[in-house]
């Protein structure tokens, strides 16, 4: 067996909130030229899955990926703090590099029956907010309201926000090295996760 | 509910003279269900009578699995979960004992409490403000003043679910306060079970957080696939093989032929496992901690080779579990044609911490609404459903006849087996379920005429 965990998630976490204070423009927004950019980095991410050339869109991943979206349980306002799952808890999805690609090659395999014939999905992205992290990083926000129709009727929507960790390649590019995906749901309003955020 | 609330602790004593009439008939079952000849009437997933039939004597008969005792550390760790489809408040008390109440504020009826899990130390209704102990029992009531001189808080108590047991960390609660010890209730399931949950001397332990979904499909579809198919293992999920096999092909030949048994309980229960030692899905840092010699010592050969290896199980009438996987669950029903998916992630207490990383990435990896085996069971149930209203659809009964007569005591295995490739405990799980709806449940016996009950079951 290939299992895809012999990476602990703790080893790729990248930690989003070690912001570098040294760098004086550190939690600053960035330059309307750049959030164009980046804007339109999240756009193409957005055409690519729904395109569903998820072989295409791992690429806008760094190696050390950590994607990880915790569980929301509601709790007595004085616990709030615990609201949202920590590492190493039970998670929609706690994933590296690795096994984001394991998943997307059961999907090539043409036997994965929850997504054939496959579903139509509109992944809407916005309240796209960037700032810098540290030289050559940034810290991005958004949020999504993904659309799923699938076969005749059925129908999802998935709401909630991202955290990206994102770093400026030498070329001027971005590869993410951390997303965080809070879904804005306690139950789970779908019978599966069969897209990614 | 009978109509005097005396299944209740001594601090929920009758109240004047409140009964019921009979308000919902009893449908007569055993011609849905030919569990002699595997054919079952697939009204039985969709008929809301039939519905509300389960829910007097399934839901409000049986053991359900309430949650796990590591989640519950000190006194005021509460979790809030369903019995059916009443919902229930499980707490430490101050003598740490765990009890189960129904969630409901015993004035005006409003959810008593509404988060998922946490600490407290006493439960307030935001409604009016009456206020609960830990051991249910009404502590304030604004304005009691107001009440006549004799009401008296004692006999307000939280509605307490009078049987509660734990099997190995397992917590289970009965509405019925005569309900059969626990243990008796499992019977030889226990063996099947302890190859989950016994491989650790110390005993097992839940990770952080409840996976919840939700989807079209009746409770039952999920109950009786996880105690009788492993027949769908390799076509429903053909990818997930694929991608798990150490070719990327999928399994070989003889894998997918497996030999294996298929444990049916009398009550319903049911397991299936391979019994081929290649024929195994693990996380290869789990494979790698155990000392597979000490669990042939704790457990015996027959129970490494077999029900350790992988499998499937589900305790009547919905608690399941998957135990390479780690996955226990349990299917809350949400009207016939809609169930609710609670996984909890289970690991052994002494493993080290990485390799309770590894079963957890791999049970959310492969089971939870992301798991790359689970998204095809439940397209499958969904499927199954969403067509099953057709009138003529509903009408042609569904095919439960593999292994037909294969039934049997093999001399290995306790209890009686079939083979692994079988619909046996699927016939046995659904002829308990027949027996069981048609027969009153302790509300329904007790302080009831014979008159009430001749109407009743007319």
């Amino acid at each position: 067996m290939a299992p895809p965990n012999n990476t602990a998630p703790a080893d790729a976490a990248g930690s989003a909130e070690a912001v570098d204070t040294s760098f004086e423009q550190s939690g600053e927004l960035v330059d309307a030229e750049l959030a164009y950019r980046v804007q339109q980095f999240y756009f193409l991410e957005a055409e690519l899955l729904d395109d569903g050339r998820y072989a295409d869109w791992l690429d806008i991943f760094d190696d050390d990926l950590f994607y990880w979206a915790p569980l929301r349980t509601n709790r007595l306002r004085r616990q709030a703090a615990l609201s949202i799952g920590a590492e190493g808890e039970a998670a929609y999805f706690d994933e590296t590099r690795d096994s984001l690609a394991w998943r997307i090659r059961r999907y090539d395999s043409g036997m994965a029956w929850a997504e054939d014939p496959p579903s139509r999905t509109r992944h809407l992205i916005s309240n796209i907010t960037a700032r810098w992290k540290s030289q050559n990083e940034l810290l991005v926000r958004s949020a999504f309201l993904v659309y799923r129709n699938r076969l005749q009727t059925e129908t999802d929507l998935y709401s909630g926000g991202r955290t990206d960790q994102v770093r400026i390649t030498d070329d001027g590019g971005f590869r993410i090295s951390r997303r965080e995906i809070l879904f804005d749901a306690n139950v789970l309003q779908a019978k599966n996760l069969s897209t990614f955020f | 509910m009978s109509s005097d609330s005396s299944n209740t602790s001594p601090a929920n004593q009758a109240i004047g003279t409140m009964r019921r009439p009979p308000l919902s008939r009893n449908i007569d079952v055993s011609t849905l269900v030919d569990a002699d000849k595997g054919l079952i009437d697939r009204s039985i997933y969709t008929n809301e009578e039939i519905y509300g039939q389960e829910m007097r004597r399934i839901f409000a008969r049986n053991w359900l699995f309430l949650a796990h005792t590591s989640q519950f550390q000190k006194p005021g760790d509460f979790f809030t979960t369903f019995m059916g489809e009443d919902p229930v408040l499980v707490a430490m008390d101050k003598q740490k004992n765990i009890r189960a109440y129904l969630n409901s504020c015993r004035h005006r009826g409003v959810r008593l409490c509404r988060a998922d899990e946490g600490r407290t130390k006493m439960f307030t209704c935001t409604y009016h403000g009456w206020s609960f102990d830990l051991a249910g029992a009404l502590q304030s009531v604004p304005n009691q003043d107001a009440y006549p001189e004799d009401f008296q808080k004692e006999n307000w108590g939280l509605i307490e679910v009078p049987s509660l047991a734990v099997y190995k960390g397992l917590i289970f609660g009965s509405w019925d306060p005569d309900a059969e010890p626990l243990e008796e209730t499992l019977g030889d399931m226990r063996y099947y079970m302890d190859a989950m949950l016994d491989r650790d001397p110390e005993g097992t332990e839940v990770v952080g957080g409840v996976m919840k979904w939700q989807l079209e499909g009746n409770w039952k579809l999920a109950a009786e696939q996880f105690a009788t198919d492993w027949y769908h293992v390799n076509m429903s999920h053909a990818s997930a093989l694929m991608v798990l096999s150490p070719t990327g092909k999928g399994p070989k030949p003889e894998v997918v032929a497996t030999p294996g048994r298929q444990y049916l309980s009398p009550k319903g229960h049911g397991a299936g496992f391979p019994t081929h030692p290649k024929s195994r899905f693990d996380a290869a840092p789990v494979h790698e901690y155990y000392d597979y010699d000490a669990l042939r010592e704790r457990l015996g050969d027959e129970r490494v080779e077999g029900p350790l290896t992988t499998g499937h199980a589900t305790v009547f009438p919905s608690f399941s579990y998957l135990p390479v996987n780690g996955s226990i669950r349990v299917w809350h029903p949400k009207g016939p044609d809609k169930m609710e998916v609670w996984a909890w992630i289970l690991v052994d207490k002494s493993m080290p911490q990485e390799v309770k990383d590894a079963q957890r990435l791999y049970n959310l990896r492969t089971f939870g609404p992301s798991g790359i085996f689970e998204a095809d069971d439940g397209e499958n149930w969904s499927e199954v459903q969403a067509i099953s209203h057709g009138f003529v659809t509903n009408s042609v009964p569904l095919n439960f006849q593999m292994g037909v007569g294969s039934e049997r005591e093999d001399g290995v295995y306790p209890g009686t087996t079939s083979e692994l490739y079988s619909d046996a405990a699927g016939r046995s799980f659904y002829r308990h379920w027949a027996t069981q709806m048609n027969t009153p449940a302790w509300h329904e016996t007790q302080h009831k005429t014979a008159e009430d009950q001749a109407e009743s079951d007319q």
